[in-house]
């Protein structure tokens, strides 16, 4: 028990550093990014990390346009093809579990240098939970993906979820009042990038109000980086 | 008391659960009836919030339930309830008392208005309240723009002339401002059913609402209902779903009013707030916890019943 608690202590500070230099690199603050130089170490809890924030430890790379791909020299590419590999979602994985690894190969076949070796297969990942999940477990679920928010990736379930817009505005309002920082800051990265966000929502105010409202959660500052680096709403 | 509704139309969906709502919550109430009275220092000493207060509330909501309840003896047990009231005010000399003793006060214009509103007067109040209400006194701003609306609405009640224009003082509102949904407090988030319940004159001119502060709601109303079921704040939660009543088709939240039904005391109580009272608190304490509540039960209840949706959406399951 001890020692699983030690466990999940550490993968949470390596999240929480990775989590940390990436919302950095997004704000053109920690020079020149390279997912590899923010693990210290090279063990089991740094893969586990990548696959916790999944698409997210790339989305340095994602900026214009995702124009300068990452990690020329290959250590990101070996590192995350090492997650993908010691994480692999399971035959009873649940649809986030899928739809975050789908998004993490995504994201690498989009953002890191193609290499000699292929990226593993996309899973299949359902997505009936999108159109008949009721608002709140829309709204959460949504929040757990939100690193596959990035451009161009996943786009029928940025679809999907953009024409339940009203609900995650719904799910944005009752996570903060839960004082859910992190599940806010995820939805709000979906709406920033929706057309139809209702006015009154607030919404660029509350990503503001729930940046100061976290303490500086790395987790928290990263959704608040990206929401701000990659808008594609109307507003 | 028992209220029979088998024999009455069967126009909403819900119409069993709300229905068992409203008598429940009446049943209740009329053997509470010793709580509601006035004590013989009610217009010197004694704390209005526990005795004006609740008598107050009590004529007005039973007043609602009496003028929109479908069902025939809902409507009687209330017009019961509420003759119970103007009779504990003395036939309405309890007002000219209160304004003698405090005469820029707004709450006993306020009360007057409840009874005012039903055809209930007294003469010599009256004669007091057109004095003190003529004073330029009485158009100073009060620092609590919801609770102007319900002076001005008092003011129509007694047939005043209103002291400031309603949709300017609507406008300073929480729901005039369309508060950021995510940013109420329970101050605020009561602030806002008032400013509903004051413009619709508590739920029978749903029309006065205008439709951007309808779609406000419309947008918003769930999320809110949804959090404060999830903290057990009943007496909120009624209010919220009273207030879905008074929106354009009155989208209907068959999973919250489950909830709310489901925190009643087996004798039709609604707690204020988490579990019900124990079986063995005392009468008082258990009036205090559950009175307000269960008055707004009764009313959403009734503002539900009045509007009949068409069908009933789906219930939603428990979320982290």
């Amino acid at each position: 028990m001890a020692g699983q608690a030690q466990e999940n202590s550490s993968l949470s500070t390596v999240v929480a550093d990775v989590a940390g230099g990436v919302a950095l690199a997004l704000d053109g603050e920690g020079g020149s990014y390279a997912l590899s130089a923010l693990l210290a170490q090279r063990d089991t809890v740094a893969l586990a990390a990548i696959r916790v924030l999944g698409a997210d430890v790339l989305a340095p790379y994602a900026l214009n346009g995702g124009a300068v791909r990452g990690g020329s020299d290959a250590p990101d590419s070996q590192v995350v093809r090492r997650a993908l590999a010691a994480y692999p979602p399971g035959a009873d994985a649940s649809d986030v579990s899928l739809w975050s690894y789908r998004g993490l190969v995504e994201a690498s076949r989009a953002f890191l240098p193609p290499g000699g070796e292929d990226w593993p297969v996309e899973p299949q990942a359902g997505d009936t939970w999108v159109r008949t999940d009721p608002w709140p477990k829309l709204a959460h679920r949504a929040s757990q993906l939100a690193a596959l928010s990035l451009p161009g990736l996943a786009p029928g379930l940025a679809a999907g979820l953009a024409a339940r817009t009203d609900d995650l505005a719904r799910g944005f309002v009752r996570a903060v009042r839960r004082r859910d920082w992190l599940q806010a800051a995820g939805l709000g990265r979906w709406l920033v990038r929706m057309p139809d966000v209702p006015d009154t929502l607030g919404l660029e105010a509350g990503l503001v109000f729930v940046h100061r409202m976290s303490g500086g959660d790395p987790r928290v500052s990263l959704h608040a980086s990206a929401a701000r680096c990659f808008p594609g709403g109307s507003r | 008391m028992s209220i029979r509704t088998t024999d009455a139309g069967r126009a909403h969906p819900d119409a069993e659960l709300l229905d068992g709502v409203v008598t429940g919550a009446l049943q209740w109430l009329d053997s509470m009836r010793g709580a509601f009275r006035l004590p013989a220092d009610v217009a010197t000493d004694a704390d209005p919030n526990t005795t004006l207060k609740p008598l107050g509330e009590l004529a007005e909501l039973a007043q609602v339930l009496h003028a929109l309840h479908p069902v025939a003896p809902v409507r009687e047990a209330a017009a019961d309830l509420f003759a119970f009231a103007w009779k504990e005010t003395r036939d309405g000399e309890l007002f000219a008392e209160l304004v003698r003793g405090e005469p820029a006060g707004t709450y006993p214009v306020e009360l007057y208005g409840v009874f005012a509103r039903a055809g209930l007067r007294h003469p010599g109040a009256e004669e007091l309240i057109g004095a003190t209400t003529a004073l330029r006194r009485w158009r100073v701003a009060r620092d609590d723009h919801t609770r102007t609306l319900g002076v001005l609405n008092a003011e129509a009640r007694v047939g005043l002339p209103p002291h400031a224009r309603f949709d300017a003082v609507l406008a300073c509102t929480g729901l005039g401002r369309c508060s950021e949904p995510w940013a109420l407090d329970r101050k605020a988030a009561y602030g806002i059913t008032h400013d509903v319940f004051h413009t619709t004159d508590w739920g029978r001119a749903p029309g006065r609402l205008p439709a951007p502060l309808a779609d406000y709601l419309r947008l918003w109303l769930p999320a809110w209902t949804e959090s404060w079921s999830e903290e057990q704040l009943w007496d909120l939660v009624g209010e919220f779903l009273a207030v879905s009543a008074c929106l354009p088709d009155a989208p209907y939240d068959a999973g919250a009013w489950r909830r709310l039904a489901a925190a009643r005391t087996p004798d039709g109580a609604l707690p204020e707030i988490g579990d019900p009272p124990r079986r063995d608190a005392d009468q008082q304490a258990v009036f205090t916890a559950c009175y307000h509540s269960t008055l707004v039960a009764a009313f959403a209840a009734t503002l539900a019943r009045a509007a009949a949706p068409a069908a009933l959406p789906q219930e939603s399951e428990r979320t982290p």
